[in-house]
């Protein structure tokens, strides 16, 4: 599969608006915020303190296979 | 959205969706419906077509139950949920021909009771049930479609037209569970694809539709058609029948003639030649992909 004109571009922002962390984003004052991080391909969460990582142009919004920030 | 779960491998899927990833205008999440904020994803939305599902009849029994519930009626529930606040102009919903069941008589109308006979049938029925609801207590504008056991290019790697054609291929048996005089209503993928956009445009909302290919073949005929557009005459090893598959399936296409002008275009002869075209092609020229769940070939001389 090669999938390299999309490769090469950023997340588009429309899509990125609309995502959210899944794990606490119905939590009482939470709003899901998600930080991206272009040059990791990654989505962050501050408050869950979770990474979801980006694997092909699609965004991997599963709990289970979000990683712990580390810094 | 998909949510790629492991019910086969994820690779296979994602080969599915290769070219439309390369087009600018296609966006694709992984989520499960059940965990994400659909809100956002639903944002400007002004159709929805829920495919959503954990499929396959046979493998609803015992504990995998559980992921049935999960993804056909809690996800089904959440997207409801949401569509409730949003208020799409339509939900398009796959149902499936398994709510039936056995029936008494063929074809099948909407009207029928449905008795399905494996849990997956009942998980299908209740998602339904609840898109009729959600209609009547909220107005949100659903519509089901029962699909009659859907084939052609992509189709899921344990269905039969892809285990008959990938194993007359590899030249290997291909599996008949029962004696082959089951029978089935069987659609072309393009055919339901149509019916989706018929449905979005002009289904009435609370509404069923049986969405069938306007004839029924029992398995012992497909082995005459397979013979016949691949050349090659099948093997087969014969197994008991599984607990869960019904015996006939048969649409009665009426009401969605009617409703929503349906009229399936795509006979089964054709519709299998085309699979048997596309097969070929991904078998050969995608060994990355095809060698997922390869079957071993006999030695020579013995296909």
């Amino acid at each position: 599969m090669s999938w390299r004109w999309r490769m090469e571009m950023a997340l588009p922002k429309d899509l990125l608006e609309i995502l959210a962390c899944p794990k606490c984003v119905r939590e009482p004052g939470c709003t899901g915020e998600l930080e991206y991080r272009e040059s990791a391909n990654q989505l962050v969460c501050h408050h869950c303190r979770l990474v979801y990582r980006i694997e092909e142009d699609i965004p991997v919004m599963l709990i289970d296979e979000a990683t712990p920030l580390e810094e | 959205m998909d949510c790629f779960t492991r019910s086969y491998d994820p690779a296979l899927k994602k080969a599915n969706v290769a070219e439309l990833m390369q087009n600018d205008r296609f966006e694709l999440v992984q989520g499960d419906l059940v965990q994400m904020d659909l809100h956002g994803i639903l944002d400007g939305v002004d159709l929805v077509f829920h495919m959503a599902a954990q499929a396959g009849v046979r493998s609803s029994w015992g504990k995998e139950f559980e992921f049935y519930l999960h993804h056909n009626v809690l996800a089904t529930q959440r997207l409801l949920e949401a569509c409730r606040d949003k208020q799409p102009s339509r939900l398009v919903y796959a149902s499936s021909s398994s709510v039936y069941g056995d029936q008494r008589e063929y074809p099948s109308s909407e009207e029928a009771t449905p008795r399905p006979v494996s849990p997956y049938g009942v998980t299908k029925l209740a998602a339904e049930h609840l898109c009729v609801l959600y209609w009547k207590s909220y107005k949100v504008p659903s519509v089901s479609l029962r699909y009659f056991t859907v084939y052609g290019p992509r189709q899921r790697p344990d269905m039969a037209f892809h285990r008959f054609l990938k194993a007359i291929w590899s030249n290997v048996p291909l599996v008949i569970y029962g004696d082959g005089r089951q029978s089935r209503d069987f659609t072309y993928v393009s055919d339901i694809v149509d019916a989706n956009l018929r449905a979005a445009e002009a289904g009435r909302p609370g509404k069923v539709y049986n969405i069938g290919g306007g004839a029924r073949a029992s398995l012992r005929e497909v082995l005459g058609i397979l013979e016949k557009i691949t050349g090659r005459r099948p093997q087969v090893s014969w197994e008991r029948r599984e607990m869960g598959d019904v015996l006939h399936t048969m649409a009665d296409l009426t009401l969605a003639s009617r409703e929503i002008g349906y009229r399936p275009t795509v006979g089964l002869e054709e519709g299998l030649a085309r699979q048997w075209d596309w097969m070929r092609c991904w078998l050969e020229k995608m060994p990355q992909i095809s060698a997922l769940g390869r079957v071993s070939p006999l030695p020579p001389g013995q296909g």
